[in-house]
């Protein structure tokens, strides 16, 4: 439940990690992470570097490091990772309304929002209604059991919020084109302000059975500034072509796919 | 006579411990669960502080009870449900709408288990103790995360009003202070969601009004009043008990991914042919 503040700062951490911006802060010291947030980068179609085509903006990759820009794959999983591209329109994860996992959750293109309070710290994201609950890192991860959107661990170095993430599974992709990651992914994740209304995030994916080394995404993370902006309910249903749909906020005349009186009613079974 | 008193006695001498040590050890007489205003943890804005992980400890049955002995709200419905106990919910009338609910009274068509989100009330009905929920509170929100279905409500408490043009499973939620309670006014819902398991139900025309009050340090009284104007004669209320759950527990995440393919677990009752898997 608590973000413990960090007493031991190593000096490393801080030349790497801090920013001349000096972020309002919260009772307890901690810098305000608080608000709606959101990527302006199209990464959650390919996360590495891609042309153009169909429906898909050019981009240049997200990734880092190594300073190629390509994920470091072992030869095994590069040609899993096409096979995934091939047949992406059908085995994207989020075609069944997966929760997105991280760090693909934080460069969807819709907002998340961040609740802080002293000692407290969640990222409720709008796709699929997401959440995280991040503990203090001094708990220990609840290994053995996975989750869609991992098991979240928290602490500070400096005014960055560093966040550890395991127990990931297998189950979720790294964005839509097919890039993936096995169970044994773990991820260290780096939120710093750089202005109040915009943060630097990064993220470190280590996968011993994927990734022939750690590799490293950075983006920027935009403040939603309309004081109206909020994050809005976004629920799954399964739609007559057999696949899932966001569909709320949903107008209530709308006719669903599972309208029961009416399916009764054409079965016979209606008085 | 000495056993009849000695029995009494007894009672109250449970009574006490039952009791908060705090209220136990008052000088004053306070009604039973009843704690001084001053006891309570609060922010630095002056509200009480909800913070933490919470569970329904009444049960739904509990609540059904408090809603039947709630000042003559209740309307026999007859065979309406399925145990043949009038429903305490002041239904209109079994009127065509109800009677297409009786034909769908079968688990099967519960929306939750669709896996969604369960609405306003019943996510706070879940069952006791098996589904608790994380509040995170600042002077500008109060956030509710819901084990079950990982289901969140975001409530500002900015004196803000509801959306037009927004329908959703849980509504939308806007809170505000009553003294020491926390009322949270719900509205836009899209009428898809059942209050319970018995197919009671409601349409887009729900509305909502919840009252978080702390009673203690780790005790919330919580009620909700539901009124909907096409679907109830008056609006009724029901109540539950909250409790903090042990310092060592956390939200254990869940999700709900079975879809079509976990409804044939449910029990089919007879003239159910819409099971796809049937």
């Amino acid at each position: 439940m608590i973000v413990a503040t960090a007493v031991a700062i190593a000096t490393s951490a801080r030349a790497k990690t801090q920013s001349s911006y000096s972020p309002p802060r919260l009772s307890d010291g901690t810098p305000d992470f608080r608000g709606i947030w959101q990527a302006r980068v199209p990464a959650y179609l390919n996360l590495e570097g891609h042309p153009a085509e169909a429906g898909v903006r050019a981009s240049p990759s997200i990734v880092i490091d190594p300073a190629d820009g390509w994920i470091p794959y072992l030869p095994d999983a590069l040609k899993q990772r096409a096979k995934n591209y091939e047949s992406r329109a059908t085995t994207d994860p989020a075609i069944n309304c997966f929760q997105a996992g991280v760090p693909r959750a934080i460069f969807l293109p819709t907002p998340f929002q961040i609740f802080q309070s002293a000692g407290r710290l969640a990222i409720v994201y709008t796709d699929n209604h997401s959440y995280r609950i991040v503990l203090a890192s001094l708990i220990p991860h609840d290994d053995g059991i996975d989750f869609f959107m991992g098991d979240s661990r928290g602490h500070w170095e400096a005014d960055t919020l560093v966040i550890d993430v395991t127990d990931l599974g297998d189950q979720t992709w790294l964005d839509a084109a097919g890039n993936y990651h096995s169970d044994q992914l773990h991820v260290v994740e780096r939120y710093t302000l750089l202005g109040p209304n915009t943060m630097k995030y990064e993220a470190t994916m280590t996968d011993p059975k994927v990734y022939a080394r750690p590799w490293t995404v950075r983006l920027l993370l935009y403040r939603a500034r309309r004081s109206r902006a909020r994050i809005i309910e976004d629920e799954c249903i399964d739609g007559p072509d057999g696949v899932w749909h966001h569909v709320s906020p949903i107008d209530p005349k709308a006719v669903l796919h599972h309208d029961y009186p009416a399916e009764l009613a054409q079965q016979g079974n209606h008085p | 006579m000495g056993t009849l008193r000695e029995a009494t006695i007894g009672f109250m001498a449970l009574t006490v411990v039952l009791l908060s040590p705090r209220a136990a050890t008052a000088q004053t007489a306070e009604k039973p669960g009843e704690s001084k205003a001053s006891d309570l943890p609060r922010l630095a804005d002056g509200h009480p502080d909800l913070q933490g992980l919470w569970h329904n400890e009444s049960g739904y049955q509990a609540a059904l009870k408090n809603l039947r002995g709630g000042g003559g709200l209740a309307v026999a419905l007859g065979d309406f449900h399925s145990a043949g106990v009038p429903l305490p919910f002041p239904y209109w009338s079994i009127t065509k709408q109800i009677q297409q609910y009786r034909e769908v009274h079968d688990p099967y068509h519960d929306p939750e288990a669709h896996c969604h989100v369960p609405g306003v009330p019943r996510e706070t009905e879940q069952p006791s103790s098996l589904f608790p929920f994380q509040i995170i509170q600042d002077e500008r929100y109060v956030v509710i995360l819901y084990e079950y279905t990982h289901d969140v409500r975001i409530i500002p408490e900015d004196g803000s009003s509801h959306p037009k043009h927004y329908w959703a499973w849980d509504g939308d939620s806007r809170g505000h202070w009553e003294g020491d309670t926390l009322v949270v006014d719900v509205a836009n819902f899209n009428g898809r969601t059942w209050l319970d398991m018995e197919a009671n139900f409601v349409d887009e025309n729900e509305h909502v009004v919840e009252r978080y009050t702390m009673t203690g340090a780790n005790t919330i009284a919580y009620s909700a009043t539901v009124e909907d104007p096409t679907v109830f004669t008056k609006p009724w209320t029901m109540e539950l008990e909250l409790k903090r759950n042990p310092a060592k527990d956390q939200i254990v995440y869940y999700d709900c991914h079975e879809g079509e393919r976990d409804v044939e677990h449910y029990p089919k009752s007879e003239g159910n042919t819409a099971n796809p898997h049937e």
